[in-house]
């Protein structure tokens, strides 16, 4: 059984000449792409509908990413500044309303003769 | 007609001029030219200068906590400010500030506009604290406080639309006097 199986399996796979048709269409083939591979490398570089070269178009995604980064640290920079210059603000805010609320209690004290007597000229 | 116009014109012109020449003969503002005390900061030993314009006011504003009722009432109250000036000096002598740049102030606060709230003189402590309001069409937009004392001279302007009523919110906070009076409605 299994010698049958193997001689029927030998002859299937047995090798064939493809014949003199094939081999022609083969190399018909080959000749043909040749041309348009060498084209592909003759175009490479050159650009298209205005569109950069790649090396050129390397280079400008370089520039890009280059300036993008830039724009992105400063604009990072510069909010770090606003942030420090609005808690600033904030700081002289709070502090500008110490000193004026001291003062109107200083006046406000004084109008109300809360100390002795007799210390005091007022004017309305 | 044509010398009632030339004069118009003159005066249109003198107006300008004046204006151009003086700030402070021009509508009040509120806000008051304050002295750059180069020579009062030299010799002071402690030294206090805010200046918020309305830029920095909406900056500072930005980053109250409105959750924070303290904060709340500041932002409310702040809302309609178009400026806070501080100038505070202390001193280790008597009276080292000069009499000519309070001159000048007190100046501005004698034009259209102002008027003096309060003027309070202790004699044994020897402090003067003086309140002024600018007022126009019947909206005060602007308060300047000058308070004086033998080794400590402080100058507030505050410009533009104050709101008692918000003030009122702030009495009891950040040195800020309990006045113990309704606010009118």
């Amino acid at each position: 059984m299994n010698d049958e199986l193997e001689k029927s399996l030998r002859f299937a796979l047995r090798p064939v000449d493809p014949g003199e048709k094939f081999t022609q269409s083969v190399l018909a083939r080959v000749a043909e792409e040749q041309p348009a591979a060498a084209a592909r490398q003759r175009d490479h570089g050159r650009s298209y509908f205005g569109l950069p070269a790649r090396p050129t178009f390397r280079w400008a995604s370089a520039t890009l990413g280059i300036v993008l980064t830039a724009g992105l640290f400063a604009a990072h920079q510069w909010r770090i500044h606003r942030t420090q210059q609005g808690l600033e603000a904030r700081r002289q805010l709070f502090q500008a309303l110490q000193v004026t609320g001291e003062n109107l209690d200083i006046a406000y004290r004084m109008v109300n003769n809360q100390e002795p007597a007799g210390n005091f000229s007022r004017t309305r | 007609m044509r010398i009632l116009f030339q004069k118009l014109l003159t005066a249109l012109l003198l107006s300008t001029a004046l204006a151009w020449a003086d700030p402070t003969w021009a509508t009040p503002t509120g806000q008051l030219q304050l002295p750059n005390f180069d020579s009062l900061a030299s010799k002071a030993v402690q030294t206090v200068n805010i200046t918020l314009d309305p830029n920095l006011l909406s900056l500072a504003a930005g980053f109250l906590d409105s959750s924070k009722p303290d904060e709340s009432d500041v932002k409310q109250v702040i809302a309609g400010l178009k400026g806070i000036y501080v100038r505070s000096f202390d001193f280790d002598k008597d009276y080292a500030y000069p009499a000519n740049d309070v001159e000048f102030i007190k100046k501005q606060l004698t034009q259209q506009g102002w008027q003096q709230l309060v003027q309070v003189h202790n004699v044994k402590e020897q402090t003067n604290v003086a309140i002024y309001l600018c007022a126009s069409q019947g909206n005060a937009n602007g308060l300047a406080i000058i308070a004086s004392k033998p080794r400590e001279f402080t100058i507030v302007n505050i410009v533009g639309s104050i709101d008692l009523q918000k003030l009122h919110r702030l009495e009891g906070k950040f040195g800020i006097p309990k006045m113990q009076v309704d606010a009118q409605k």
